[in-house]
């Protein structure tokens, strides 16, 4: 960048003859070309069809580790929740109100379970002794024991008494509003809550935050922190940014060329 | 992020193809593949490498250099070499480069699942 700014602005001296033999000083200024603004674009990944969960009389279950290792998701091949999610932070609320939940709170090392559609997301503790590799056998053992007994995923009661969609709403909007873009309007980023369908909270992380290499962690630990806090009852909390599509993230790769 | 060795991207072509030479810029630095092994003409497949040896924050194959005619790509298999890695492939799908868009090339490889 200083190069080209350099020749917008330095005027070149040079000495040319003049008519009587003498030397005199003249100005010269380069044409300046402006590198053209390039844009990274991405292809789809096309993922692998074989690794997909297929259905079959058994209970098939897939299992994958994010990336910092700290959360599984199981993938069940057939729906667990309908129209709502379920959150449960400890094994207390899990013997109160989950089967399922409570099955899996017996496995050493979980500290949160969360179900979702056919998903079932197991917090790890960090403190654990367990590697990830034994966990999710043994988790998975008893997600397949539940279903196959056929005990409901969740009391009938304590999904009958979760507020309406409404009343969610409008408690995780005063969150965004009071707490959360307060909060991150520093780093230029802002929360939208797109929608809730049930208990199921859809949000947006705008400006700053899209494309933010720390955006998961604004997502766990202020975005979902804040929301349970204010409202027990929410479920599943899922970010629908394109964070491919960032433009000006707090934490940028570099431009090419740059 | 793992250390890139070596990488090799197979590029199908699709309806408009693309004449000059083929870059990538890895990290900001701007080089040329090893020698091609076939072409970018229309539905054409061409087979390039490179082994940049480097951390790859920022991978991008360049595309069409301004006033150049968009370049579209029916699929990229892309299959890199990673040190103290096993080597892992990605396929991406179709995408159109445009005069002034550079194309994306650095996958992490993918989350592993497995049964349980």
């Amino acid at each position: 960048m200083a190069a080209w700014f350099s020749k917008v602005f330095d005027k070149e001296e040079k000495e040319a003859p003049t008519d009587a033999g003498k030397t005199s000083t003249v100005e010269k200024t380069e044409e300046v070309v402006i590198p053209k603004t390039r844009r990274v674009v991405q292809a789809p990944v096309v993922v692998d069809e074989s690794a997909q969960s297929a259905y079959s009389d058994d209970v098939a279950i897939k299992a994958k580790v994010n990336d910092q290792g700290d959360l599984i998701v199981f993938m069940v091949d057939r729906p667990l929740l309908e129209g709502r999610s379920f959150w449960c932070p400890d094994v207390e609320t899990a013997q109160k109100t989950s089967p399922m939940a409570t099955a899996i709170f017996n496995v050493e090392g979980v500290k949160s379970v969360l179900i979702h559609g056919m998903n079932i997301t197991v917090g790890r503790d960090q403190w654990t002794t367990s590697t990830w590799g034994e966990q999710c056998k043994e988790i998975g053992t008893e997600i397949r024991a539940q279903i196959k007994s056929g005990m409901p995923v969740v009391a009938p009661e304590c999904m009958d008494s979760l507020p309406d969609t409404e009343t969610i709403r409008a408690g995780l909007q005063k969150v965004i509003d009071e707490q959360l873009n307060p909060g991150i309007a520093s780093h230029g980023g802002i929360i939208t809550l797109n929608r809730v369908e049930g208990n199921t909270a859809y949000i947006t992380m705008g400006g700053g935050c899209q494309g933010c290499a720390a955006s998961s962690i604004t997502l766990r630990q202020g975005v979902e922190t804040s929301f349970r806090e204010a409202v027990p009852e929410v479920g599943a909390i899922l970010d629908e940014t394109d964070h491919n599509a960032g433009s000006n993230p707090f934490f940028n790769e570099l431009p090419a060329g740059m | 992020m793992p250390k890139l060795d070596t990488f090799t991207l197979k590029i199908k072509t699709g309806e408009r193809g693309r004449t000059s030479p083929l870059k990538y810029t890895i990290n900001g630095f701007k080089l040329d593949f090893e020698p091609e092994l076939g072409n970018t003409e229309p539905e054409g497949e061409v087979i390039v490498s490179g082994d940049p040896m480097s951390f790859p924050h920022t991978f991008l194959l360049i595309g069409p250099e301004d006033g150049e005619e968009p370049w579209d790509i029916a699929g990229i298999e892309a299959l890199y070499n990673c040190a103290d890695e096993e080597p892992y492939t990605i396929h991406m799908g179709a995408v159109t480069l445009e005069d002034d868009a550079d194309l994306n090339i650095w996958h992490d490889r993918p989350t592993q699942i497995f049964d349980v």
